[in-house]
Parts: C-alpha cells; structure tokens; sequence
C-alpha cells in the first residue's frame, strides 16, 4: 500500500573504491610506527614507576626468604599489618553505609543548601591529609573543642585506634560518595514510582529496587575506599601518636622502621603492602571492565 | 465509575498543566487520552496514580476518595514509557515484586506469574534476565508486573512509545487482547490517533491542560462538536460563517445550509468539510446540490486505493487558520478523495458538498490581558460581562520572561482578587504583548479581547503629546490591526454597562457590526443607540460610497430594541467625533474592516480619533464589507 522508500540519490550510480591492486596486497615490511612513541613512554615510565616499584620487591628478598618471613614475623610487623587491615575494612564498611547513605540523600532530596553540602562532602579530596590530621586533633585533642569537653569522663579519641579510624572516615569519604551519586543521579525516578504504585514503601523501594541497582558501585567504592584507607599516612600519623602495638599501622610502621635503620623489616612490609594494592587494584579494573559491557 | 476525575488542576509555576478537568472512565473501559506533547495527558495519568499531587480537585477510584492517598495505597498498575523494569531481577521476579510485598505463598505467586507469562505472551521466560529482554518483551514484563496484583485499573504512559512501528503494532493487539480477556479499567496516554483509535473504546482529546472533547473514535472524527477535535483529527477545512433566519451563510459561496436548532441568530456557525466530504467532477452537479465553484487541481498524491487531489478554488470564504491545507490569498484551497482510476482535468473541476458537519459553538469566552498595574477596570468589566452572557474569562499576563513571569503573576492574582474576578484562569506567556494576547485568543477561541488603553508594557514611557492625550498604544493598534475578534479597550472607571451606541461607517461592514453587537446587547439587556455617520461624510475619511442598506435588520431580529438612532453628517473628524461622544451611552461600538482571510484590518480615521480622545470603554469590532 505505501510508497517504496526513496532511495538515497546516486547510491546505484556512484562507483565504489576501486580494488587494490595485487601488487599492494603483498606486505611490505616496515617498522610499525608506534615504535618511537612508546619507546620514549617506557622510557619516562621506567625511572617514574616501574623500577620504584620493582625495588620494593627486589630489596624484601635480598637477604633470602627466610628474612623476608622472619621481617614480617616481628609481632610490631605482624601488628602493624593486622591493625592497618582492620582499620580499612572497618573504614569501608562504615563508609560504604555512611557514603550511599549521603548520596541517597544528595541525590532524591530537594532541600535548602543542598548545593552547599554538595560541595562540602566532597572536599576532603582536596584538604591535605596533615591539615586533616590536625583538624581532628584540635577538634577532639585532649585540648580540643570536644575533646577537653570529653576528658573528664576517661574517653580520648585521640592517638587510639578510634581516632585512627576517625581520620581514615574522613579522607575517604568523597571516594564512596564519587562512586554512589553519579549512577543514583542517572538511575530513573520511574524505577522508584514504579515500585511505588505496585505498593512497595519509600524503605522497600530502596531495599529492593534501589540499592540492587547500586550493588555494583558500593563495591567498587568500598574497595576504593579499602585501598586508599590501607595507604593512608598524612593523618594517622598526627591522630595516631604513632604508638607501636596500639595505634601503629602498616604505613607508619614502614616509615619507623626506615627511621630506624631497619631497611630489611621496612621494605617487607611494604612489598606485603605493594602486593595487597596490586590485588585490589586488578579487582577493581576487571569490576570496571564488566560494568562498561553493553547489558 | 471505576476513575473519576473531578476538577483537577494542576499548576507548575506559573504553567498550568492541567485546568479543571473532569472525566469518568467506566468499569471494564479501555478509556485513552490522546493529546500531542505539553497537552498535560501524562500529568493527568501521575494525578491518578497518585505520582502527582493536584492543586485542587478530586479524584476516586472504584467509588473510593484516593486524592490525598500516596501511589501505594491506591492499588493501581502503572506502565511507563521506558518499560522500568528492575534490572537486576527476573522476568520471575519482576513479576512476582507485588506479590511478594502482599506476602502471598510462594506457591501462589509462581501460578499467578505463570498465567500472567502466558497472557502477556511470554511463556516459560521466568527465569529469564529481565534486561536481556528486547524492547517490546520488557514492556510486556512491565505489563504483567502491573497486573500481578489484580489493580482496580490499569495505567499505561505512550507504553508503545519506545518502540519501533512493527512490534508497537503487536504489542497494540497484545494489549486489546488481554483488555478483552480481563476487562481491567485501562487509562492509556498517547500522541499517537492511529493508536487511539485502534485501541479505544472512547478517547478524550487534551489540549493545553484542557479536556476538549470526549467520544469513540468514529464520533470525534465524523462528528466532532469542537474546533480542536475538528482540526487534531484528521484533515479538512473549516468555514467560517454566520447563522441567519435557521440557515448558515458563507461569505463568497452562493449556497445557504440548513442547520439543526437552538442556533443563536448572528452567532458564528464553523462548517467542516473533510476530504471524503466533497465530490469532485468535471460535469456540474445537479441544480440544488451545494457547490462550491470550480476550481483548478494544483497537487495530487497517490495515497493507496484513493488519490487525494488538492484543488484551489477562487473564493474568498472566510477558512479557519487551524484548517489543513491552508488556503491563502489566491482563494480557498480543499483536498477531496477520489478513486485513483478516475481521471480529472486539470482546470474547471466541479466541488460539490455531498456531506458536511456543523461544529458546536465553543462557549463564550474571554481574554483578558492585564498589566498588574493601573486601573483595574478591565478585570472589572470582564467579570460584568462574563457574568451577563454567560462566559469564562481567561485572564492573560505577558511579561518579558520567565523571571519576571511568576512575580507578575502574583501581581495580577491579587488584583483578580480584588475585582471579584478570581475565578478568571490565569495564564502566562513571554514576548510581544500584542502577539502573544492574538496567540492566546487563537488558541483558547476566545470571543473577545478586553484590556486598558494601555496594555504594552513600554507603553509607561511614552510621554504625553498630543491634547487630547493620544492613549492608544503600539499594543493597540497591532491589535485593530491584526485581531480576528471584537477588543474592547476599556477606558475610564468601571461603571455599569447599559447603554451602547453602535456607530455605523457608511455601510462598510454594518451587517456584521449590528450582529455583533445584538449578540451583546441581548444577554446583557443594553439599550442600543444607532449612530450612522453619513455615506457622503465618511467618504472624506474612508473613500466608501454605497447605498446604506436597512442596517438595523440584524438588530431587530435578533429581539433588540433601537433606543434611537442619530445620523451624524460633520465636515471633519473632530467633529464627526464630538458627534459621537455626545450621545449618552457606556460604551461605544466602532467597526474595522477586513478583507481577505490573511489580510489586516482597515482601521479608519475616525475610529482611531474615537479611541484617542473618548472617556468610556470603545468595542471595536472587525467585520466584513
């Protein structure tokens, strides 16, 4: 019944590429152009950050393994990197709430200041970790605003593994944050009106319909924030009091241990550190590459 | 009723969405709103939901008060354009979602998921990934989600609209099918006629937050009662003419047609001619058929069985803008549908009316455009005269943009208020006040235009410069100009409206003036005073030089009195104006005279004189010659 479709102007007529001739198809040899480029890359690369990070490794070993294992058996060592695990998985986890929390919030509320608070949340990413730290001190220091308010009945955040934690929640909190909201921002309000009219509360929404959708994202955030937490230095190292057994955590350990002289203890720890980064950053990296699959 | 919707308005800012609509779906109704995009339809479907809030109005479902109930708690099944189904479930699941949330045993939700798998035509898909579904599949996913729970009515937003032609067209059937199995209450909102009239069983058409008109498919498109209805569906020209002595008369056509009863004598008659409508021959027709004239084929187009074939005859009829094609100056331009096999010549082809349909008058409207600033005669005129014949008023702001938008319309509510005439809907528009006033009346069908001397928001500046005082206004004149509909400038303090003096120009456009102003002085029991300024005086002014026919005729037979009657014959203008103003009267109506469809009105001399220096409310009335 309808009129056949219009057929592009000249797509009979218009000749096509003509085919290569024989003589072309025959492969020459030449040096792939690439070749300068990434050599000159590698090159700038390999004092930068391969050799550096090949080092840590390369020095944990020299006196055999058997002092590798025995710089890591010290209990000071074996402390250091429990309490620095501890510390991030606690950090994640408290993070992981607080941050989809913050977002949910920042992303489906329409309230005064919302822009302001926006900013705020995200600032940590550009405070220096040591202003952090001393921030935190003079806040709830044994001579800070809370914390002199707080001495009086015994308790001290500061310079114990609380306060560790304190720092750590927050210099990574922008991570959990920058992870969450954009996909919430993204994520249709007909999914949350459409769980409503089938009768779902704004609670079951979220549970059900809600959070699945960000499944993906609390995790690569959480493991952001894991990772970030695990290397933290700049704050703890204020916060902390840097007390070995008590509030010492890998990267402060290393730091003492090089003091120290101890270059032995100091470099296996930071390979077990090196190592442990590698593995989440490779997790994270595959996480991302499944996430950018069409579905 | 298994939905009904009662009054509801909504506004978002100054916008309003939606305006006092009401409507009452019946149980087992497959009910669509058909509207094109900003028409409020979608907003409409969220109200019910419960997605939306109204500002005012009720709405019920299956006989129960929901209007402050949240969406949860009103059991209905929503479908949305982009399918939302959950990602991260099931077909199963998804399914199964309400259920779950109601606590029915697991045994019972996967009969119940099945059964709907199987209507939906999607069986054995449960365990299926909800989003490695195609299109069409996850909507029907989306479709047995809102049905799992057994609604009271089903809800579906352009569900088809993300689709591509073929599987909109399966899906269509899919859904009339399972209507048919489970006789749901269905809502549906689409921009889409072809789909509306396939899948309705009645359809309502919005329009700019307004519900037009209401009927089946056949009725709204053969029968539509509105101009709206007429022109959105399908195609056609729109006469415009006027109805005399239980006949409709066109101008620049011979042929007089009978009409149905209860006409208002003077009142404007709409007649719609589709293209289906008209016979098309090379042999005149038998004496007594209607006829428009001849005219020549300018375009022809092949549309299936039919040819449509355009013809441009050289009449100048009065067509309404919103008919399809457009005629233009050159004269009146038709398509009519015939056979592809008839050959037609190419001039001096016969158009013959074989069917047509009168259109309802559209009830008696207003626009108002005010300033939210000085007198507020106007709003107080508008509200007496809406009152007397019985009209709605529109009350028309026009600011410079959108910032400055909502703060005039706060302005001008609190001066509604004031009048007494808050009932008067409010609406917003931006640009050039005489523009946008000519768009708002065009859209709305409103009757009559009435605003103060000064309506042009730049009008403030303009100094004083002649004495007498010149107040008429760049806003003013576009509107003489331009309006297709009596404006009335208000000038002076609001008083009572009893007297009216119609001031005739020669004969130039008298018909229409005295019908226009019967059609006033009737409801509003006005005593009429005639004033004709002479033939021979006018023709100084205008050039027009014609015997004066019997110009009270339209007056008298439409039941009004003639007070008296005064012919003013002056050497020049200043006196000719003195002349009129002399008479005792509230208001004074003055014609302007219109040419061609397209063209703008010619104002003459005198009118602009009466506008510059009168101290009472001027009507100035476009009419033909």
């Amino acid at each position: 019944m309808s009129a056949p479709p219009p057929r592009a102007p000249g797509q009979e007529s218009a000749p096509g590429p003509p085919p290569p001739p024989a003589a072309a198809r025959v492969r020459q040899f030449r040096l792939p152009e690439s070749l300068g480029p990434v050599t000159v890359l590698v090159l700038v690369l390999l004092p930068l950050l391969l050799m550096p990070l090949a080092a840590v490794f390369v020095f944990a070993f020299r006196g055999g393994p058997e002092a590798f294992v025995a710089a890591l058996a010290t209990r000071e060592s074996q402390f250091a990197m429990r309490f620095s695990v501890l510390i991030a998985f606690a950090t994640a986890i408290l993070n992981a709430a607080l941050g989809t929390f913050a977002a949910y919030v920042l992303s489906k509320f329409r309230f005064p200041g919302r822009g302001a608070l926006n900013t705020v949340v995200n600032l940590p990413i550009a405070i220096p970790t040591v202003v952090v730290g001393t921030s935190l001190l003079l806040l709830w220091g044994p001579i800070g605003l809370l914390g002199s308010a707080l001495e009086p009945y015994g308790l001290q955040p500061m310079f114990a593994p609380v306060g560790v934690l304190l720092a750590h929640l927050f210099v990574t909190f922008p991570y959990m944050l920058g992870s969450v909201k954009p996909l919430l921002d993204e994520l249709e309000i007909t999914y949350e009106e459409a769980a409503a009219t089938i009768g779902a509360s704004r609670w079951q929404t979220f549970w059900h319909v809600t959070l699945p959708a960000l499944r993906g994202s609390i995790f690569t955030g959480a493991l952001l924030t894991f990772a970030h937490s695990l290397g933290e230095f700049g704050a703890t190292v204020l916060v902390s009091g840097n007390l070995r057994l008590r509030t010492q955590t890998a990267p402060l350990y290393i730091f003492a241990q090089f003091e120290a002289g101890n270059l032995a203890g100091a470099n296996a720890v930071a390979a077990v550190l090196a190592t442990l980064s590698f593995v989440i950053f490779f997790l994270l990296l595959n996480l991302s590459r499944r996430a950018e699959k069409p579905s | 009723m298994s939905i009904l919707i009662e009054q509801v308005t909504k506004r978002f800012g100054a916008q309003l969405v939606l305006d006092r609509v009401s409507l009452g779906v019946a149980p087992g109704e497959l009910f669509v709103l058909l509207g094109a995009s900003g028409s409020g339809k979608s907003t409409m479907l969220r109200v019910v939901a419960g997605l939306t809030m109204p500002d005012r109005g009720r709405i019920s479902l299956a006989d129960r008060d929901v209007t402050t109930l949240a969406p949860q708690e009103r059991g209905t099944g929503f479908v949305f354009q982009n399918y939302s189904v959950f990602r991260h479930m099931t077909v199963g699941q998804n399914i199964e979602f309400g259920l779950k949330l109601r606590n029915v045993s697991g045994s019972e939700r996967a009969r119940r998921r099945d059964e709907l798998l199987d209507l939906v035509g999607l069986p054995g898909l449960a365990s299926r990934e909800a989003v490695r579904l195609s299109g069409g599949q996850q909507q029907r996913v989306a479709i047995a989600r809102a049905l799992a729970y057994e609604p009271k009515v089903l809800l579906l937003d352009e569900p088809f609209g993300a689709l591509d032609v073929k599987i909109r067209t399966q899906l269509r059937r899919s859904l009339r099918a399972i209507h048919d199995r489970l006789r749901i209450t269905t809502l549906l909102v689409t921009h889409d006629q072809e789909e509306a009239f396939e899948l309705a069983d009645r359809v309502g058409l919005m329009d700019r937050g307004r519900l037009i008109e209401i009927g089946r498919a056949e009725e709204l498109y053969a029968r539509p009662r509105s101009l709206f209805a007429a022109t959105f569906l399908g195609s056609g020209t729109v006469l415009t003419g006027h109805h005399e002595r239980g006949e409709a008369r066109f101008q620049g056509l011979e042929f007089k047609l009978p009409h149905g009863e209860g006409r208002e004598e003077g009142a404007n008659a709409h007649l719609l001619i589709r293209p289906e409508d008209l016979l098309v021959s090379a042999a005149p027709p038998p004496a007594g058929q209607p006829a428009l004239g001849t005219g020549a084929v300018i375009d022809q187009s092949f549309a299936g069985a039919m040819r449509r074939v355009r013809i441009r005859l050289p009449i100048h009829a009065e067509v309404h803008q919103a008919s399809s094609p457009p005629s233009g100056p050159e004269g009146l331009t038709v398509d009519a549908l015939l056979p592809s096999g008839d050959v037609l010549p190419a001039h001096d082809v016969w158009v013959t009316l074989r069917r047509w349909h009168f259109l309802e008058p559209p009830a008696a409207s207003l626009l108002v455009a005010d300033l939210g600033r000085g007198p507020t005669a106007p709003l107080e005129v508008a509200r007496d005269l809406a009152r007397g014949l019985d009209a709605q008023v529109t009350v028309l702001g026009v600011a410079a943009d959108a910032r400055e938008s909502d703060q005039l319309g706060h302005r001008i509510a609190r001066r509604q208020r004031r009048s007494g005439l808050s009932a008067g809907e409010l609406r917003m528009r931006f640009g050039a006040p005489a523009i946008q006033i000519l768009n708002e009346q065009a859209e709305l069908l409103s009757q009559m235009i009435v605003l103060g001397p000064r309506a042009g928001r730049f009008a403030w500046f303009r100094g004083p410069r002649a004495v007498p005082p010149r107040r008429i206004g760049k806003t003013i004149v576009t509107l003489l100009e331009q309006s297709r509909v009596p404006v009335l400038v208000v000038i002076g303090p609001w008083h009572e409206l009893l007297h009216l003096a119609v001031v005739t120009i020669g004969d130039a456009g008298a018909a229409g003036l005295l019908r226009a102003a019967a059609r006033l002085a009737r409801p509003l029991g006005m005593a009429v005073t005639l004033i004709e300024v002479e033939a021979a005086a006018s023709s100084v002014l205008d050039g027009t030089r014609a015997p004066r026919p019997a110009a009270q005729d339209p007056l008298e037979s439409a039941g009004v009195g003639i007070r008296s009657r005064q012919r003013i014959a002056a050497r020049n203008l200043d006196e000719m104006c003195s002349g009129v103003l002399e008479v005792t009267a509230d208001l004074i109506a003055v014609p302007v005279i219109r040419h061609g469809p397209q063209e703008i009105n010619e104002v003459a001399p005198l009118v602009t004189e009466i506008l510059s220096v009168a101290d009472r409310p001027v009507l100035i009335v476009p009419t033909q010659r």
